[in-house]
């Protein structure tokens, strides 16, 4: 990530390269393909619940169906462990983990 | 005369016959049933007030692990930390959402609002994943090959009335999404 310098802003620049770099490596929340979940109901959790366009909801749901997962979201851990939970709720299967993790 | 779900001015209706709705009836509390907490709340109360549940483990039926799967992969001890930190929470949610879709059933014709249409649709979708769980059902091919059982007369066994009643329940829960599908801001 570039660090530009802003005038009058130096300090607050530095501390912030600080924390970019001890901060997580972002992590990242994939769906898994299952075969009872509908594709419309896919879609509409990822528009509904993510607030994704209909576009992208669709693309996403149209990966998990061809290629068996996608990542949907990305974030902190507390942020992808809380989007693990509702996805549940939801009734999908779906998982967290860093996102340089294979 | 069965109509599936149509969104309309009252909200997102369907007409459904009264033996469908004890089927849904019936369904819907078999499931809320299945994920009713082991360890009672009211054994450890303030584990429960903030959803922990310290002895969750993975669960032994396909079905209900399917309700509740794991949420980390290829780890198993961070998996258990997930569920021991979120089960409670997620068994409680989706028994509401079984709750509230049993008591829209109330109403004939039913007429759901926005909130109660999404409490539908998670609960139809769990009962599917449980059905789902109990025919055995693997891949996208699986479930295409009971397309064909749709009516009472094709049902000669067990399996063939689970996937009957699977049928119905997916067939009913399509016209939903349509409906909630509609209800949502244009692009």
């Amino acid at each position: 990530m570039s660090v530009a310098t802003l005038p009058g802003t130096g300090t607050e620049t530095d501390s912030r390269t600080e924390e970019l770099t001890f901060s997580d490596v972002p992590w990242v929340v994939i769906v898994w393909n299952d075969p009872v979940n509908l594709m419309s109901y896919v879609s509409y959790v990822f528009q509904s619940y993510f607030g994704y366009s209909e576009a992208k909801a669709n693309k996403l749901m149209l990966q998990v169906h061809h290629d068996g997962k996608s990542v949907v979201a990305t974030g902190s851990r507390e942020e992808a462990e809380r989007h693990t939970l509702a996805l549940h709720s939801y009734g999908l299967w779906a998982t967290f983990q860093k996102a340089d993790q294979p | 005369m069965t109509t599936g779900f149509k969104l309309t001015r009252k909200g997102i209706t369907a007409s459904l016959e009264p033996g469908e709705r004890d089927l849904l009836r019936g369904l819907f509390a078999d499931v809320a049933g299945m994920l009713e907490p082991e360890t009672p709340s009211h054994e450890d109360p303030l584990a429960a007030l903030v959803g922990l549940d310290s002895s969750a483990e993975v669960p032994g039926d396909p079905a209900l692990l399917r309700l509740l799967p794991d949420g980390v992969q290829g780890d198993d001890d961070d998996a258990l930390e997930f569920r021991r930190l979120t089960e409670r929470s997620l068994r409680e949610g989706k028994i509401g959402a079984l709750r509230a879709a049993s008591m829209a059933l109330e109403s004939s014709p039913l007429h759901l609002d926005a909130e109660q249409a999404r409490h539908f649709a998670r609960a139809l979708n769990d009962v599917r994943l449980v059905l789902g769980a109990r025919l055995g059902l693997a891949t996208d091919e699986d479930a295409e090959a009971l397309h064909s059982i749709t009516e009472p007369a094709d049902a000669g066994d067990v399996d063939e009335y689970l996937a009957l009643v699977y049928n119905f329940a997916t067939w009913l829960q399509e016209t939903l999404m349509k409906a909630l599908l509609e209800t949502l801001p244009g692009d």
